[in-house]
């Protein structure tokens, strides 16, 4: 044959729209009805109805299941199948498991189910809700995929099992994810439906107050968010787990005693035992889990004074706090009874939906007994009406030719139809007895009272109501129980996160080096021992601790600060500081000063202060072209962005541009000691500088000639000392306030008419305190 | 070789007195005695000079080519080759240094600390390879004169008039009787001392060419930069960032031997457009075209500073290796190196051997690299994007010859994927490839086909969606590259449709929602990287039945729709009681059954993919809907859709 042009986009479309809904009617999504996917209601019917493995039976085999269900019902995977039906028996999965496991069926620590030649299974009492009336003919059957035999199109749910178990899938276009609801809440709210039509979703979620999730934990979303929740069919539910505080001798801990619905346990404690190997909550030194069939995670403690940080903590930075991410979309019933068409519901539409269905099922459940009733009593009619004149009928049979000869006769002779005949004559000789006549009797009368007692069921909406309403509050108090996920709401404690508290707080040694690296050590045994690269040196050496802050001031007027503890530890090079911040081009640190407290010079009282708003300790820089700024500290002591914070404003367009020669840490005293390239040398009070209230250009250090500029500067406390500086000839000039003093913006001594300065000895900033110092967990803040 | 002489004793050992050696075996000395070897004499001389401005004796030095095109004079301002007596071998050290090999002031470090010449052998070689030889010295107020033919001196060392000054000259003229008729070539010789120039920042160097009249005059106070600016010129490039690296270190390198000795390292270089890496090595001054140690240290350093970089500062792009060569690629890099012992191979210095350099060059460079790179943030990212940029083209044109190397008809059978059950015919017009969707209908249809012209390619569970993604991550897809093998026309920009290997591609899938899933899938990777073929009428889907129908005992039979299946029952016989059951998977059929029903091209029936005229934005549009990204369309389509389909029957599987 020819082959046929089919468009690409025909080809397409029909092919994609079929997959797409036969996945979203017959696979991703639950029935609102049952609440059950076709997978899950497959498995429930043949255990039923093929296996008979209700709750009183023997447990058999999970591979018969699986056999029957993939050969009979559902052409897919075995695998597929028997996940789908571990799930159902998981009492961490649902909150009322459907099917009675016997062996193990995984855990949630993410084991995974025996085998299924290992494991056996039976039904549920719970899950008989589901099944018991499909004798009554309540639900439509449709063939199976190989019309061999046939299957419900849904099961007639006694309960909402859609919002008590819950159900996640993935479809095209679209997907759900129903969290479970405690089973006695959700009958309360169909009963205040059923007694209240005009009921809103806000009236239904007082009943329905929040998930109740099968793993327990608590739920903090509030209660105007969880209406919205309901109302939008959509939104996140906030959920944690749960702990408690426990001493044991000397040592405290907290015992995390549920995780939210969906954590693998084995996955989450691993994860907080690397986080507290790697140091990054300082309040917990172990982690145990002690689970046994109820969930118990011991999380030993620093101090008793640490819970609240810990689980914070634990909250902020684990998946002990998460939240579920709610999607009612479910199929809704459409006018073909055998397909169900996606919508994406309510609470009071999901109910609605729900409790019409219920009341649909009980109507054709009563007509079908009723149906049964009237036939028996056809039956009884039958009995009755012969039973007085037994005589004549014995005598017709005995005349008659046979059966079927004696049944027309006596249809004849009483005008009783086929049935009734048949029955009669079907009758054992025993029944003619007078107290079996007597019983046949009683029956009838009791029939037709039972009869009686249905019709009126069926005779108004209200009573038939009151039945919907009667079973399930029956089944409410068989099955119901107690929530078990806590509604903690807004009274929830959040326990406070500060990133502050766990940082391991500990001394340290910040080393920078000229070239620009960083790193910290905890403990330098001399400067000369701190590895850099070759070339390179020491530039400072600095104590600090680990939640102190430490600035870098470059040359073009920026300072830059860094958490002490973002600094690399490790005996090797340390990183480039332009890891840390966007360095501009040829940008350098020509100061850093450790931000610790202790680390600061003390303020002298007797120094008066010179701003109110700019308290000591200042910083102070001097830049090439003789200009010198004089600033609070505090300024830059807390973390900068990438970009740091100007601290000095530098003269633009002029070459070579100005730049910062040196910065450092001053109280006001001591004297600011300058050589300037072409030999002039000046030394002046550093109280003469006045305060800056913010980055400025500062005021003239000291005047210079048009192509001179500061070649070397430095604050000096004691008189006889000085910045060293050599002239390219070799000769050493030591600028001391002893020598060349003189006033601020002054020109200064000139040293020599030709040739220039051309080195600068600084020694480096090196800051070790005491003696080395090692790790100290708790010293003072 | 012939037989040694009866009387081989040591009056037979000829010992070659001074500097005939040279004369008897010149090639040993100087390379070769071609022009190569000819003009190394000049640079003997002219490199004994520099290395004086090495030193800081000299700042210039004059080269002249004289008239007869065959002798030139190299004049410095240097200290003045020694003239006193030599105290041990009692004669003056200029005719020492002139007429003994391995005489000279450069052994022993102290005089020179690095410098070209080093077996001491520079000078007298020349002299030993000259006619004639002329060296006039200006040392301590006097001007000293020697005349040397062939290695030998005309006369005793004389003493001339009072000059001002220092320096050497040396005129030479190169023996005919070694060299024949050659002569002095301007353009080598100016082309030679320009670089030498450029490595010597600031050296002055001179050069009169008498036979042409021109005199030329190299000076750079750029040095190394003024160089890599030329290069870069040359090669018609441009630098990514402005300011070149530069680095200039003298570090101490652990030798060889047992002494300690310092190596100065001067790099220059910088990233440019150009798309090949270019090297400009020189030891003591002397270019080495083929690189050596040094280059390799610099390559090393360049590679691991750009690396640390990179890693430093988290900007190693997700998904893209870069390899040493993306690192280098636009690099034009320039090393100089002075070496207290330098090894060359060859005499003329073609490459470096000295294997201490490389980890000295490697460090210098690293180190100063790093920090220039994280000093220097614009030019370091300049840097950066330009190698990430190599990387991306390096992966990108890969790709292309990958897709070229499938298409190769010597790969073509080596290359086919090993799921794929090939067929006979090699004829593209009769030959079908049949892409089946699992592996229990592939053993179906592999059993049941004819091997003659139907190949079977089985597929396993979902294919990728190749709506979104590039054709690289589509490619790496085992399932899309073993049809894309198994079709061997290529893909994408390179698909060619004269080599598809089969006229037929024809998608056999189960007739259950999965299967069309797949087949959308299959379909959606030929719309987005093989259009031609769907244009071109390749690609079919074929129509497996839908229903089988059981009469008691007797074979099934198969209907391929609706109407079929009531047409076969209504064919029975009047009592029979047909059972119909809906076909699941090719799987349930047995092979010859399959055949007969989907396969037989007598039987079958096969729609052929087209791309309808005038519905091709159409076509797009749906293919962005139901396959792209955005679920929201897709939704949208699918809800429309619902209310119109019928056969709704069929997703209760």
């Amino acid at each position: 044959m020819d082959p046929v042009d089919l468009p690409l986009d025909e080809a397409v479309r029909e092919r994609y729209i079929n997959y797409a809904l036969s996945v979203i009617t017959a696979r991703a999504l639950p029935d609102v009805r049952d609440g059950l996917k076709p997978v899950q209601r497959r498995i429930l019917y043949a255990m039923y109805v093929n296996l008979r493995l209700t709750p009183d039976a023997r447990y058999r085999k999970s591979a018969a299941v699986v056999g029957e269900v993939m050969a009979k019902y559902h052409p897919h995977g075995d695998s597929a199948i028997y996940e789908a039906m571990v799930r159902m028996a998981q009492d961490f999965s649902l909150l009322h498991p459907l099917v009675d496991g016997q062996g193990n069926f995984g855990s949630v620590d993410g084991d995974n189910a025996a085998a299924m030649r290992y494991t056996e299974v039976r039904l549920q009492p719970i899950a008989i809700e589901l099944l018991s009336e499909l004798k009554q003919q309540t639900v439509p059957f449709r063939p199976t995929y190989d019309g061999q035999h046939s299957e419900p199109v849904l099961l007639p749910a006694q309960f909402p099992n859609v919002l008590v178990n819950g159900v996640e899938g993935i479809a095209v276009g679209m997907a759900t994810r129903i969290p479970p609801h405690n089973l006695r809440e959700v009958i309360d709210a169909c009963v205040h439906l059923i007694d209240n039509p005009e009921a809103t979703v806000a009236d239904l979620a007082k009943k329905v107050k929040a998930p109740d999730f099968p793993t327990g934990g608590e739920i903090t979303s509030t209660a105007d968010e969880l209406l919205a929740v309901y109302t939008e069919g959509r939104g996140a539910v906030k959920l944690r787990g749960t702990w408690e505080r426990e001493q044991k001798g000397r040592k405290h801990y907290v015992i995390v005693k549920s995780l939210p619905f969906g954590v693998t346990k084995s996955k989450w404690v691993a994860a907080v035992g690397a986080a507290i190997g790697e140091r990054k909550v300082p309040q917990l030194v172990d982690v145990r889990d002690e689970s046994s069939d109820e969930m118990r995670v011991v999380m030993e403690l620093r101090g008793a004074e640490d819970a609240d940080a810990a689980v914070a903590w634990l909250y902020r930075q684990t998946e002990m706090q998460d939240a579920f991410h709610v999607n009612l979309t479910m199929l809704v019933p459409t006018e073909r009874p055998d397909v169900g068409a996606p919508s994406e519901l309510d609470l009071r539409e999901t109910l609605r939906y729900w409790l019409d269905f219920r009341r649909d099922t009980i109507r054709k459940r009563t007509e079908f007994d009723i149906n049964e009733l009237q036939r028996r009593i056809h039956i009884l009619e039958g009995y009755a009406l012969v039973f007085p004149i037994l005589d004549e009928v014995i005598r017709i049979i005995r005349a008659s030719e046979g059966k079927r000869d004696a049944a027309e006769r006596l249809m004849d002779r009483f005008g009783l139809d086929d049935e009734q005949v048949d029955a009669i004559l079907e009758l054992r000789l025993y029944k003619l007895a007078r107290l079996e006549i007597n019983l046949i009797l009683e029956e009838l009368a009791e029939k037709r009272a039972a009869a009686e007692k249905l019709g009126a069921i069926l005779s108004s909406a209200e009573a038939l109501w009151g039945v919907v309403r009667s079973e399930l509050l029956d089944v409410r108090k068989q099955h119901g129980v107690a929530r078990r996920t806590v509604l903690a709401g807004q009274t929830a404690p959040e326990p406070a996160y500060s990133e502050h508290a766990y940082i391991v707080q500990e001394d340290t040694i910040v080393v920078v080096t000229q070239q620009g690296y960083v790193k910290r050590q905890a403990s330098v045994t001399g400067v000369e021992k701190i590895r850099v690269r070759e070339g390179d040196t020491v530039g400072w050496a600095l104590r600090a601790s680990t939640v102190s802050t430490i600035t870098f001031y470059t040359n073009l007027g920026s300072a830059y600060t860094l958490r002490v503890d973002t600094i690399p530890a490790t005996n090797g090079f340390g990183d480039p500081i332009q890891r840390f911040f966007g360095f501009a081009d040829k940008e350098a640190v020509v100061a850093v000063v450790s931000n610790d407290p202790r680390q600061l010079p003390a303020v002298d009282p007797t120094v008066a202060l010179e701003a109110e708003d700019a308290p000591h300790p200042h910083v102070v820089a001097v830049s090439a072209h003789g200009r010198i700024a004089r600033l609070a500290l505090a300024m830059f002591q807390d973390v900068s962005t990438k970009n740091g914070r100007r601290y000095m404003r530098l003269e633009e367009g002029v070459e070579p541009r100005d730049v910062v020669v040196n910065a450092w840490v001053s109280v006001g005293t001591g004297h600011v000691a300058i050589a300037s390239l072409f030999g002039n040398v000046l030394a002046f009070p550093m109280a003469e500088v006045s305060v800056l209230k913010g980055a400025g250009k500062g005021v003239v250090a000291m005047t210079l000639a048009t192509t001179d500029s500061v070649f070397a500067v430095e604050p000096v406390l004691d008189p006889k000392l000085g910045p060293s500086v050599y002239t390219a000839l070799g000769r050493e000039e030591v600028v001391t306030p002893a020598r060349y003093a003189g006033r601020r913006a002054a020109r200064g001594k000139n040293l020599f008419k030709r040739g220039h300065f051309a080195v600068w000895k600084r020694s480096p900033d090196i800051r070790l305190g005491k003696a080395a110092v090692g790790p100290t967990d708790k010293e003072e803040s | 070789m012939a037989p040694p002489p009866a009387d081989y004793n040591a009056a037979a050992i000829t010992v070659l007195e001074g500097l005939e050696p040279v004369r008897k075996r010149p090639g040993m000395y100087i390379g070769g005695t071609g022009s190569e070897g000819f003009h190394h004499l000049l640079w003997e001389i002219v490199d004994n000079s520099v290395d004086e401005a090495m030193e800081g004796h000299a700042s210039s030095v004059v080269v002249t080519l004289h008239a007869d095109g065959r002798s030139a004079s190299v004049v410095d301002n240097g200290r003045g080759i020694p003239v006193d007596l030599h105290p041990v071998h009692k004669k003056p050290a200029l005719e020492l240094i002139l007429c003994t090999l391995h005489s000279g002031g450069k052994f022993d470090g102290k005089n020179y600390r690095t410098s070209a010449g080093l077996h001491g052998v520079g000078s007298s070689v020349v002299n030993a390879l000259s006619e004639e030889m002329t060296v006039t010295v200006r040392r301590g107020g006097f001007e000293h004169k020697q005349t040397f033919r062939r290695g030998k001196p005309t006369g005793p060392l004389v003493r001339g008039a009072e000059v001002r000054g220092t320096g050497t000259t040396t005129r030479f003229r190169p023996d005919p009787e070694i060299f024949g008729v050659l002569g002095f070539d301007g353009d080598t010789v100016r082309e030679r001392l320009e670089v030498t120039a450029y490595i010597h920042k600031g050296l002055r160097i001179l050069l009169k060419d008498e036979l042409k009249g021109e005199n030329s005059e190299f000076k750079f106070d750029g040095g190394l930069r003024d160089y890599l600016t030329l290069l870069c010129k040359k090669d018609d490039r441009k630098p990514v960032h402005p300011e070149p690296f530069t680095v200039d270190r003298e570090l101490l390198a652990l030798a060889g031997t047992d002494k300690e000795s310092t190596v100065r390292v001067e790099c220059v270089m910088a990233w440019t457009d150009g798309s090949r890496e270019r090297f400009a090595c020189f030891a003591n001054g002397v270019p080495n075209p083929s690189g050596g140690t040094h280059e390799a240290g610099a390559r090393d350093a360049v590679n691991k500073a750009v690396r640390t970089y990179i890693e430093t500062h988290d900007m190693q792009p997700r998904g893209l290796v870069l390899t040493a060569d993306d690192i280098r690629e636009g690099l034009v890099c320039i090393v100089s190196v002075f070496v207290a012992d330098p090894q060359f191979q060859g005499q003329t210095k073609e490459k470096l051997n000295n294997p201490e350099v490389k980890a000295v060059v490697d460090q210098a460079i690293r180190q100063a690299l790093e920090g220039w790179l994280n000093q220097n943030r614009t030019a370091a990212d300049a840097v950066v994007t330009r190698v990430i940029q190599a990387a991306r083209v390096r992966v990108a044109s890969r790709n292309v010859e990958d897709q070229i190397r499938r298409k190769s008809p010597v790969n073509n059978r080596l290359n086919l994927p090993g799921k794929l059950s090939d067929c006979s015919s090699s004829d593209a017009d009769v030959a079908e490839l049949f892409i089946v969707e699992g592996d229990s209908a592939g053993g179906s249809a592999k059993q049941g086909r004819d091997r003659e012209f139907q190949a079977i390619l089985p597929l396993r569970g979902k294919v990728l969606n190749t709506e979104a993604g590039t054709l690289e991550k589509v490619l790496k897809n085992e399932e899309i590259s073993n049809v894309v093998c198994a079709l061997g026309c290529g893909v994408g920009r390179d698909l060619d449709v004269s080599r598809l290997r089969y006229g037929r591609v024809i998608l056999l899938m189960d007739a259950d929602s999965d299967g069309h899933h797949i087949a959308t899938l299959l379909l959606t990777f030929f719309y987005r990287h093989m259009p031609k073929l769907i244009d071109a009428g390749h690609v079919y889907l074929a129509c497996p039945p839908l229903f089988r129908i059981d009469v008691g005992q007797q074979a099934p039979r198969w209907a391929a729709s609706e109407v079929e299946r009531d047409r076969i029952i209504k064919k029975l016989p009047p009592r029979s009681t047909p059972e119909v059951t809906r076909f699941k998977g090719l799987g349930e059929m047995p092979p010859k059954t399959l055949y007969e029903t989907t396969m037989d091209p007598k039987k079958r029936s096969l729609y052929r993919v087209r791309i309808a005229d005038g519905r091709r934005m159409e076509t797009e549009q749906l293919m962005n809907d139901l396959m792209g990204k955005d679920a929201k369309p897709r939704k949208r389509e699918i809800l429309e859709r619902m209310a119109m389909v019928d056969e709704l029957d069929a997703f209760a599987g």
